[in-house]
């Protein structure tokens, strides 16, 4: 008769709990849904994960993970459908669709997460709603650098870039780093989808090029390993987050071995509790192992995380956490937010001058078909140089 | 010079691999003057039947290949029998209307499936490296991709000139009133003009699939970025699709050896082909190869 007085009161209490939704828009379908896929499904999972284990502050979090297929006017018409609606936060992706709705997330002052790491995002202008929930790209791209310049001092260096903002935005940051790592960028060329890179590689190794750094989709990455190994040539390969990662391995086969990559995540195989978390959760929904492997899912996963935390901690403040009011409340929380969800290697950490969460990454290395970490989490103090001047 | 001849023959190589896929626009339109906006999809139905077959079923690569050919040009009947077979005489517009529709139909149903999103490895069949010469190097799966081309090329070549069916098929290309006064069934070579298209599709799927790994969004590509190669060659033209494919190949290749060096970020392997295309149009403005119609009013 407890039992089921205590099953009619978490009943009761999952139909009474205030509901509050939460969007995402993202690229289910269309180009690189091969990330957008995953992102989305830890988005669901995290999301279902703290209803079912009361990290809501007893609030019901409805997480709606739509496919905006990477088009700018479909995410637009997202936002403007949660913002009608009342939501507190959003959940985006793109590059192009986060700068796009900059004006207007500064203008209606929405807490906007997104999936780009583009250090634009949270540049003034307009930028000040907008939280990068991991180092930005271009951090990413001069770690690399940096560890290229101590393992080659005086390195010759080529950029791949995606023919995009997205592959455009560490650039110039780069430029700079190199110059005062002592390295040299010999050339910047952007890389669509291709079925052939030899004419590419073949111009890098007459320049000279040691090494090939890459930001960009795993996708063309894998090819130009592929054929820089059948071609002969001894250019070392490094990856930023989304250029890297298990699906590469995937494509590249054993021509990935030695290439190096960067990001703030652990891979499911790691012995982390962050890891074990990522596995428990593909567990419990019942996901495939294609989705655990892949770093896009618990990306999905932190943004979720992030967002619920500050809606949960505006709540529990006694703030209303819908409508204008409760985007005010939540922003206000995502300001001085600081909290471990243990996703990725450092502790999530917002403030008025920081707006990049987990402020810590690793460099891996490709071995035995497995990315392995061979640095300990650390911030690139080169990066706040180049682009602070601090 | 051995930079020269590289970027020609990894030019050829993507070139011939442009020319299969291309293939399957030109049997479509020679038969039917129908362009199938969805060809890309049905590369991709090929590739990730083949995936399916050699993964989940864990059969030998080359033998669902042949499964994946017979599967793909299955479909491509099925679709012509359901959609394609009622606009029959029905203006050329609505048909195009319908192959975009079923572009998005194709995307939609293939997204259901595990292979909507995420990148996928066929199991290797083949040996690691390649052949070199003359200090030019080919991968294993870039030289499957020629003699594929070629293979499937002359099996074409005899199948329009030496079996009745082709000749049935050339039949109604060149004038389906005259075709079906001698009997021939006009419908049923549409629908075999879109299974052989189903074919060739399976076997582009394949083949980039081998070289670049299997990707929705890839693949379809493919299909598309082949449509210049097509206008170029010509499309009613078979050996115009070869031609076509790999002059678009050999100028891609050759753009981003020479011209990329000289602009900012590159990329001129993307613009450089069809700034050709619209000069060789200029002069000759149904392709290469093309059928000139005059029309007498």
């Amino acid at each position: 008769m407890r039992k089921l007085g205590v099953l009619v009161f978490l009943v009761l209490s999952f139909a009474f709990a205030q509901k509050v939704h939460l969007m995402w828009s993202g690229a289910i379908t269309g180009p690189t849904s091969d990330a957008g896929k995953y992102y989305a499904q830890g988005v669901e999972d995290y999301c279902k994960y703290a209803n079912e284990e009361g990290l809501t502050g007893g609030l019901t979090i409805v997480c709606e993970t739509r496919d905006d297929q990477y088009n700018n006017a479909n995410t637009q018409r997202n936002f403007e459908e949660a913002l009608e609606r009342g939501d507190p936060a959003f959940l985006g992706y793109s590059t192009g669709g986060t700068l796009q709705l900059k004006p207007l997330i500064q203008e209606v002052g929405m807490t906007y997460i997104p999936a780009s790491y583009h250090i634009g995002n949270i540049d003034p202008p307009d930028s000040d709603y907008l939280f990068l929930p991991i180092v930005s790209y271009s951090e990413q791209v001069i770690a690399l650098l940096e560890h290229i310049a101590k393992e080659k001092p005086g390195a010759k260096v080529a950029l791949a870039v995606h023919p995009s903002p997205f592959g455009r935005a560490p650039v110039p940051d780069a430029r700079e780093a190199a110059k005062e790592l002592g390295i040299e960028i010999v050339e910047v060329q952007e890389m669509a989808k291709g079925l052939d890179y030899t004419a590419t590689l073949k111009r890098f190794a007459n320049k000279g090029v040691e090494y090939i750094v890459y930001q960009n989709v795993a996708g063309p990455v894998a090819t130009m390993i592929k054929d820089a190994r059948r071609l002969g040539l001894k250019i070392k390969h490094a990856a930023a987050h989304y250029a890297g990662g298990p699906d590469l391995l995937r494509l590249a086969g054993d021509a990935a071995e030695g290439v190096i990559w960067v990001t703030s995540y652990y891979m499911p195989y790691e012995d982390a509790p962050g890891a074990a978390f990522v596995k428990k959760l593909g567990a419990r929904y019942k996901r495939p192992a294609d989705t655990v492997e892949s770093v896009h899912y618990p990306s999905g996963m932190l943004a979720a995380a992030i967002a619920i935390e500050a809606i949960k901690r505006a709540h529990a403040a006694g703030k209303p956490v819908t409508g204008d009011a409760g985007r005010e409340a939540v922003y206000a929380e995502m300001l001085r937010l600081s909290f471990d969800p243990g996703l990725a290697v450092g502790p999530v950490t917002y403030s008025e001058e920081d707006h990049v969460g987990v402020d810590h990454m690793r460099v891996f290395e490709a071995r035995g078909g497995r990315f392995v970490p061979i640095s300990k989490p650390f911030q690139s103090k080169l990066f706040r140089k180049v682009h602070y001047g601090k | 010079m051995s930079y020269f001849l590289q970027l020609l023959v990894s030019g050829l190589v993507v070139g011939s691999i442009y020319a299969l896929a291309a293939l399957g626009f030109v049997l479509i339109y020679k038969a039917s003057r129908v362009i199938n906006f969805a060809h890309g999809q049905f590369i991709a139905v090929g590739a990730f039947a083949v995936y399916a077959l050699a993964v989940y079923l864990q059969l030998n690569v080359w033998l669902s290949f042949g499964i994946a050919l017979f599967f793909t040009a299955l479909i491509a009947y099925i679709v012509e029998k359901l959609f394609l077979k009622p606009l029959v005489g029905q203006p050329i517009i609505s048909v195009i209307m319908v192959t975009i529709g079923l572009a998005s139909l194709l995307d939609g149903l293939i997204h259901l499936t595990p292979f909507g999103g995420g990148n996928f490895s066929l199991p290797r069949f083949l040996p690691e490296g390649g052949v070199s010469f003359f200090g030019v190097s080919v991968s294993y799966p870039q030289l499957l991709a020629v003699l594929l081309t070629a293979l499937f090329l002359a099996g074409f070549g005899w199948f329009f000139q030496r079996s009745t069916l082709g000749a049935a098929m050339r039949a109604v290309a060149d004038d389906q009133m005259a075709a079906m006064s001698l009997g021939v069934s006009v419908e049923h070579v549409f629908a075999l003009a879109w299974a052989a298209a189903g074919i060739t599709a399976a076997a582009a799927g394949f083949i980039v699939g081998t070289v670049s790994g299997i990707n929705l969004e890839s693949l379809v590509a493919i299909g598309l970025k082949v449509f210049p190669a097509v206008i170029l060659g010509g499309l009613d033209s078979i050996p115009g699709a070869v031609v076509g494919g790999i002059i678009v190949g050999v100028l891609e290749n050759l753009a981003t050896g020479y011209l990329d060096p000289l602009v900012p970020g590159g990329g001129t392997a993307e613009v450089f082909p069809f700034v050709i295309l619209l000069l060789v149009l200029w002069f000759k403005p149904h392709g290469l190869f093309g059928t000139e119609e005059i029309e007498r009013v």
